[in-house]
């Protein structure tokens, strides 16, 4: 009897080797030695092996950084840059098989659809995380925007991960860069800012329109 | 009425900050001379801090090597006007501070652990930022230590930033691209060095071996195994800046002692060593509360050639100015008069030079000298201010050995000077005679 772990690596390797996945489920099960009830037992399909890979690395991340001591010391803004860093250091580890996940399911402009089963994770994740943030003050509440905040940073998990396959720096040092750039930007639109100031100020003159016929200008 | 308000507004925005920059200075110019018909009696004091607040600016903003590039130009007072040199003094005490997870990303990729791992205690905010780095206080085994961690993907940028500043710096020294060339390769090579932290490490603790015997100055200890080429781990000495230092009204006898220690420390490189710490920049020393200098970063050593090294010092220390025939070969060998030069080129440059290096090494003619006298100070930038004008000295001259050399010299002769030191110059003598 198989295990979902062996399936795992088994097509882990194949696509590996070969890069691109079997031709069908049948020819991978005898590779493998396994029956196709096996491999049924387990996974749907090969994207779902693969999805399930995404799922597993990103649970992971998200226990592990939970677990460190300075975790409850850290903003929201620095939960989210430790998140983005154990997370390449985690993908690291399996980059071959990262690049051709992504890199075989890229279709133009569309998020692959491999990473179906991190999203909800990761929004989940990031949700909690803004709550915090919102609760403590940190972040600014905005009607209808604080709401969206985690749809901004689910832009920037997929665009942290493209440029993490495609950097070929030394230790992929231009990641790191990339990650605290991009996350400190982000969290600086989410904190209160001169904007909330100026439209707080252009309704407070909307408001009071007659406002120079008051001043009697 | 209506045409009024749906004219363009919108401006191109420009990211890139460069650009930004140069239009910015060009805005200055316009500003300046529009006010000049209206005022002819103008200076150019308003335009120069205009252009040199600008420039600071976006320097500020890159951080990193054009961070280090703005300190640099701040040590050149002999160049600048000053107006640059203000604006560009504040460069070392601004830049937003690296996030604590990535603090923690960069131990654990050196070391495999997290900071509070490895020491007792970490400050996970730094404590203040050094050009291409932060500095954090940590503890271990009751003794009290400062982390330097270095901000990741500063190498890389280092020569992108470069050529950003190219242009900058054709337009406030005045010179060709490809003369300048060989000067912003000089550049390059140092700043690369600055990031290798491992680098810099190894010269610390053979540097501060070399020069133990030096009296009234201290190094801290360095640990190279708490460090990597990302992170510096050092013993944390106490003690103040120089501007701290000087608010404390100290006596002209200690102002004496600790401007001793700086002549000899640096007299002591030049000379004995061959190679120097080649950033003094007030933010490397401190002032110990046992009234001894401490030198705090190894990270720029220039090392100089004897083909350098003994015409230079045989025209400052030795009386080769006596003799005109030795003097112009002095400065042939040191690329100041060129093969192609005419007659009267070579008469023009070597008055010229000579003059210049009279000037600097008036601080070696006597035994003592008094580094408060605002007329040395005065004569120097005064000549400096003169020579930027002449049209002969738009043209690159000089090999590039030059630029940290005098950096170095310009740099401890202001330090001196603002602590108004009078210091014996003979204690440390350029190995070179004449004849």
């Amino acid at each position: 009897m198989a295990t979902a772990a062996q399936i795992q690596k088994g097509y882990i390797d194949y696509v590996l080797t070969h890069d691109e996945k079997p031709k069908s489920v049948y020819s991978f099960a005898k590779k493998l030695k396994i029956s196709e009830a096996d491999f049924y037992a387990f996974y749907a399909s090969f994207e779902s092996i693969e999805k399930n890979i995404w799922f597993e690395l990103t649970v992971e991340t998200i226990e592990e950084i939970q677990k460190q001591e300075l975790w409850a010391q850290y903003s929201a803004r620095e939960k989210m840059l430790s998140f983005f860093y154990s997370y390449v250091e985690l993908l690291k580890s399996h980059r071959s098989f990262i690049v051709y996940s992504l890199k075989s399911h890229q279709k133009r402009l569309s998020r692959p659809e491999v990473l179906a089963s991190v999203k909800p994770i990761f929004e989940n994740f990031a949700e909690q995380i803004i709550n915090d943030g919102l609760e403590s003050g940190e972040l600014a509440e905005r009607k209808f925007f604080s709401k969206r905040y985690k749809d901004a940073l689910w832009v920037q998990y997929g665009f942290i991960l493209n440029f993490w396959i495609n950097d070929n720096s030394n230790g992929f040092e231009k990641t790191d860069e990339a990650i605290e750039k991009g996350i400190q930007v982000t969290f600086d639109l989410f904190q209160r800012s001169p904007i909330d100031n100026l439209f707080e100020y252009g309704k407070f003159l909307a408001q009071n329109g007659n406002l120079k016929a008051k001043m009697g200008l | 009425m209506k045409a009024q308000e749906s004219m363009p507004t919108t401006k191109v925005e420009r990211s890139a900050k460069f650009v930004k920059t140069g239009i910015q200075i060009g805005g200055n110019y316009i500003k300046h001379y529009s006010k000049k018909i209206f005022n002819p009696a103008l200076s150019r004091d308003e335009l120069n801090e205009d252009n040199a607040s600008d420039i600071y600016n976006s320097l500020s903003e890159l951080k990193g090597s054009a961070l280090k590039i703005a300190q640099m130009l701040s040590m050149d007072k002999n160049i600048l006007p000053r107006a640059y040199v203000d604006k560009f003094t504040q460069s070392q005490y601004n830049a937003p501070p690296l996030s604590g997870p990535l603090i923690v990303r960069t131990f654990s990729k050196s070391f495999g652990k997290s900071p509070e791992k490895i020491f007792d205690k970490f400050n996970i905010k730094s404590t203040h930022a050094a050009s291409i780095g932060q500095v954090h206080e940590a503890e271990l085994n009751g003794k009290k230590l400062a982390v330097k961690i270095q901000y990741p993907g500063v190498g890389d940028s280092i020569s992108s930033d470069l050529k950003l500043v190219k242009p900058f710096a054709f337009r406030l020294l005045g010179m060709s691209e490809k003369e300048l060339n060989i000067y912003i390769k000089e550049v390059e090579e140092r700043l690369l060095e600055e990031t290798d932290y491992e680098l810099e490490v190894r010269r610390s603790i053979e540097f501060s071996i070399a020069c133990k015997q030096l009296e009234n100055v201290v190094f801290p200890g360095y640990y190279p195994e708490l460090s990597s080429n990302r992170i510096i781990t050092m013993d944390w000495l106490e003690g103040q800046h120089l501007k701290e230092f000087l608010n404390t009204n100290p006596s002209q006898e200690l102002k004496n002692k600790i401007g001793q220690a700086l002549w000899d420390f640096y007299n002591f490189q030049q000379h004995e060593l061959r190679a120097v710490h080649a950033d003094p920049h007030p933010g490397n020393f401190l002032i110990t509360k046992d009234e001894k200098l401490g030198v705090i970063d190894f990270g720029c050593i220039k090392e100089m050639p004897d083909d350098f090294y003994t015409p230079f010092f045989s025209l400052t220390s030795t009386d080769l100015f006596e003799d005109k025939a030795a003097t112009i070969k002095a400065f042939r060998e040191l690329e100041m008069i060129l093969p192609n030069d005419t007659e009267a080129q070579i008469e023009f440059y070597y008055t010229a030079y000579k003059e210049m290096i009279s000037l600097f090494a008036k601080p070696y003619t006597k035994a003592t000298f008094d580094f408060s006298e605002p007329k040395f100070f005065e004569d120097l930038y005064g000549y400096g201010e003169k020579v930027a004008k002449m049209p002969e000295f738009k043209q690159a001259r000089g090999v590039k050995h030059f630029i940290y050399i005098n950096r170095t010299n310009f740099g401890l002769y202001n330090i001196l000077h603002e602590l108004k030191a009078t210091v014996n110059t003979d204690t440390y003598k350029p190995h070179v005679k004449f004849g």
